[in-house]
């Protein structure tokens, strides 16, 4: 666990839209994307669509699964990193609405929420200038 | 339904669409920057008017936007439930009025329709006129500013266009990124 305030100074670089078809799990296709632009880091900048079902983390390490087909995918923040291990995580959080309106917010659990019509993404990329400082 | 909260991980569903699945499982695009631009839509105006004909006098046909909260005169909107005809997975719902309220955030996609126009793509979380906090598909031309007027940051995406065209496998039209030397009935 980071223990310690950082601050990493950096730049804002391209910016990628993606449509993700239908089945494809968000989180993952968050990374994929990433992939095929060549990102290493990313921040969201615009997000919505629907899935399948929505499956949000709780703190206790439990599931909150919203039931449709479709929930809207009402709005996302997050970013993506690249892993010391040479791996990409997309961490995204947001908020969903299910087929009655109702509203459910949380971190989005990678693998669990499968696009059901249509995700719609814009990601800018990030460039590190350096190496993150203590504050 | 009210969600459940389960100890397992969820096995993910994979439904059946109506049409063909295409290979390509993420279209996507890239400009070498972006633009941002702040957007202030004023009061009285709909929210399609309000996004569509300034970003259109300053050269932006295509972008993603995070709307900022602000209170509506009329809200409406409308969500997805399964299609009972079996065309597609979702039909929309007919419109939902929320009344007069507060539109808490949301996320909108400015690109351009099949017939040519601007179409703006906009979800949103908002309280509704009777104090409680709904989400769904925001019917931008029917939603009104109200007082104090609604601020945007506007991304521009400058090097492609997002063209709705007709997705075969869902059955639906949707927005997709296209070259602008593409024309907009290309892959559909």
């Amino acid at each position: 666990m980071n223990t310690h305030n950082t601050v990493e100074i950096g730049s804002m670089g391209r910016v990628a839209y993606a449509r993700i078809a239908p089945n494809e799990d968000l989180v993952l296709g968050v990374e994929k994307l990433c992939l095929a632009e060549g990102f290493r880091n990313a921040f969201v900048r615009g997000a919505l669509g629907s899935l399948v079902d929505a499956c949000l983390g709780t703190r206790s390490g439990a599931f909150l699964q919203i039931r449709g087909p479709a929930v809207e995918i009402v709005s996302i923040a997050g970013e993506v990193r690249a892993q010391p291990d040479g791996s990409l995580r997309a961490s995204l959080t947001g908020v969903v609405a299910d087929t009655e309106g109702s509203v459910y917010g949380g971190p989005f659990i990678a693998g669990a929420n499968p696009v059901c019509m249509t995700f719609e993404v814009t990601l800018e990329e990030w460039l590190p200038a350096e190496k993150p400082q203590a504050a | 339904m009210a969600p459940v909260e389960q100890h397992h991980f969820p096995r993910p569903r994979t439904l059946i669409h109506p049409g063909i699945s295409s290979p390509v499982r993420i279209n996507s695009l890239h400009s070498p920057s972006a633009r941002h631009v702040r957007l202030f839509v004023a009061a009285g105006r709909s929210l399609y008017d309000g996004i569509v004909q300034p970003l259109f006098e300053n050269g932006i046909e295509n972008a993603s936007l995070t709307i900022l909260g602000g209170y509506f005169d009329i809200l409406s909107y409308c969500v997805a439930p399964p299609d009972p005809s079996g065309k597609a997975v979702i039909a929309y719902t007919k419109p939902i009025d929320a009344g007069a309220g507060w539109l808490v955030f949301g996320n909108a996609t400015l690109g351009r329709s099949m017939k040519g126009e601007p179409i703006v793509h906009c979800h949103a979380a908002m309280r509704t006129a009777a104090g409680v906090v709904k989400g769904g598909h925001l019917l931008t031309e029917s939603c009104i500013v109200g007082e104090s007027g609604v601020s945007a940051l506007v991304t521009s995406l400058d090097s492609f266009v997002l063209q709705q065209s007709f997705d075969p496998e869902t059955n639906i039209p949707l927005l997709q990124p296209r070259n602008r030397t593409e024309r907009a009935d290309e892959h559909a």
